[in-house]
């Protein structure tokens, strides 16, 4: 599903944020991906979606060479790809239906479209009592719940979630895992960058350790150190 | 790429609604400069119907009696011919002081309806060797009172004067106007980064999930062309007075005799309009797409 082959991202004052790294990934795989801060989690992950491209190396997206996609391809490619941030990145002048309906709206779906599936994914993730509520009525964890909601919506086959649980309580990120691992037996492949070590030390599942830049350990059925 | 016309249509007035007030500068400034700009257009029209007859180095007609007859008329052509201080003349037959005549009143149909040629005075349109005042009063005096004459009527300074008057407001439009479109231009910019700007969350997620850059583009390029039509649509009321009040009102037939012909006629107007509407589409276009490119693709 994700190919990447000494792929190599140096950005502006010689900085490396990946160096040489080659790694595959396949369909339904659920990845952490761990490391320090500055060891480029972010910029893999970014480099998943074509926010950022790299100096060296091919990456391939569900059998395609996305260095080679021209740029109007590029919102094709995203289309496939859910993104779920750290701090939400909720629209607070919408409310949670609007939100995930934003999503497809954008990418012209039809309206029969997003009022079938709109409410399905917000019961999914447990919010259908609050669908009218905006995003400052909500806890911090409901407002994750949300942003997957909006990422999953269109059904992409890949989810990238970078420090998903970051500002999040323990307790609150458990039930984001439990939902985000539902999703991943749907046969999504989920990709997620994470400094929660028990997060990763309970999943038990593939993890990809990142340190200045280069792969250090590819642990199946991982733990954080 | 899908558009849904509602949501474009919604994003479009929700940006024009969040800058209303620089939106409403635009659109005035837009309207003046637009305006300006068609006035010169409609005052260079009037003033070019108002003095056709003295185009070309023109200096003095010599307007004969409808019923001269052939020997008179021959004798007014003769001394045009063997003047040495008449470099070319023209003749104007009754047909074609029909046609200029119809041209000149095409907007009053119950005027040209009754005239026919035959009532038309026909005519010698004459360039002198030298068109100072004093030679070309001297030279149109000798054709006065000649058998067959009817009236000669010399393009005297007040004509020319009112020539470079008209040259020098009509600079004066145009030089105003494009300035003022240049800071429509640059208003219509500033809307629009403003717009980009107050929506950055939302143009991320957009991005994100996949919209398109022509689906992302385009609510902001509207934003701008609407700024523009709405310009253009008060510089055509502010045109259709300026036509009905001032152009018209100079050239009733109680006004001066100068003039008199100093008008527009409507496919003159219609042009001018039409242009003033492609003037501000492209205005708009540029503004947009600069902002676009410049703030949102980057």
């Amino acid at each position: 599903m994700i190919k990447l082959s000494s792929v190599t991202k140096v950005y502006k004052g010689a900085v490396v944020a990946v160096r040489d790294v080659t790694v595959d990934i396949g369909k339904g795989e659920f990845v952490f991906l761990v490391g320090p801060s500055g060891s480029g989690k972010s910029t893999f992950i970014r480099l998943l979606n074509r926010e950022e491209r790299p100096e060296h190396g091919t990456i391939y997206v569900a059998g395609k060479d996305i260095g080679t996609l021209g740029a109007w391809r590029v919102p094709y490619l995203r289309r496939n790809i859910g993104f779920i941030f750290q701090d939400f990145k909720l629209l607070p002048k919408k409310t949670v239906a609007e939100n995930v309906a934003f999503a497809l709206e954008v990418i012209g779906k039809p309206r029969h479209v997003v009022r079938k599936q709109v409410p399905a994914i917000v019961e999914l993730v447990g919010l259908s009592a609050k669908m009218e509520n905006f995003p400052h009525e909500l806890s911090g964890g409901e407002q994750q719940r949300v942003s997957v909601a909006r990422a999953f919506v269109n059904r992409p086959p890949i989810l990238l979630a970078d420090e998903p649980t970051g500002n999040l309580d323990p307790q609150t990120s458990v039930g984001i895992m439990k939902l985000l691992d539902r999703i991943n037996r749907t046969g999504t492949t989920v990709v997620m960058a994470t400094h929660d070590r028990s997060i990763v030390d309970t999943m038990r599942r593939r993890v990809i350790e990142l340190d200045r830049g280069s792969i250090v350990r590819d642990q199946a059925r991982g733990v954080y150190e | 790429m899908s558009l849904n016309p509602v949501y474009v249509l919604r994003e479009t007035g929700q940006n024009l609604w969040r800058n209303v007030l620089s939106s409403a500068a635009a659109v005035i400034t837009i309207g003046v400069s637009l305006w300006l700009f068609g006035g010169f257009f409609l005052f260079n029209y009037a003033v070019d119907n108002a003095t056709a007859r003295w185009e070309g180095g023109i200096e003095f007609v010599v307007w004969m009696q409808p019923e001269a007859s052939l020997e008179q008329d021959d004798n007014i052509r003769t001394s045009i011919e063997t003047s040495p201080s008449i470099r070319s003349w023209t003749y104007v037959d009754q047909d074609e002081t029909l046609e200029e005549f119809q041209e000149i009143f095409a907007d009053t149909p119950e005027l040209t309806e009754v005239v026919s040629a035959e009532i038309l005075p026909p005519s010698y349109r004459v360039v002198p060797v030298d068109p100072s005042p004093d030679v070309v009063a001297e030279l149109a005096s000798q054709f006065v009172d000649r058998p067959g004459v009817q009236e000669v009527v010399s393009a005297d300074k007040t004509i020319r004067d009112i020539q470079n008057l008209a040259d020098r407001v009509t600079r004066v439009f145009l030089v105003g106007s494009v300035i003022l479109l240049t800071a429509a231009t640059l208003l219509i910019l500033t809307n629009v980064v403003s717009a980009i700007r107050s929506r950055g969350a939302e143009i991320e997620i957009m991005k994100v999930v996949g919209a398109t850059n022509w689906f992302i583009r385009i609510p902001f390029m509207l934003e701008g062309l609407v700024q523009a039509v709405l310009g253009a649509m008060g510089a055509w009321i502010g045109l259709r007075i300026l036509d009905d009040t001032v152009i018209r009102g100079l050239s009733q037939p109680d006004s001066l005799q100068l003039m008199q012909g100093f008008q527009v006629d409507r496919s003159e107007f219609y042009s001018t309009s039409l242009l003033v509407l492609v003037i501000a589409v492209v205005v708009s276009g540029i503004g947009s797409a600069v902002a676009v490119t410049r703030y949102l693709d980057a």
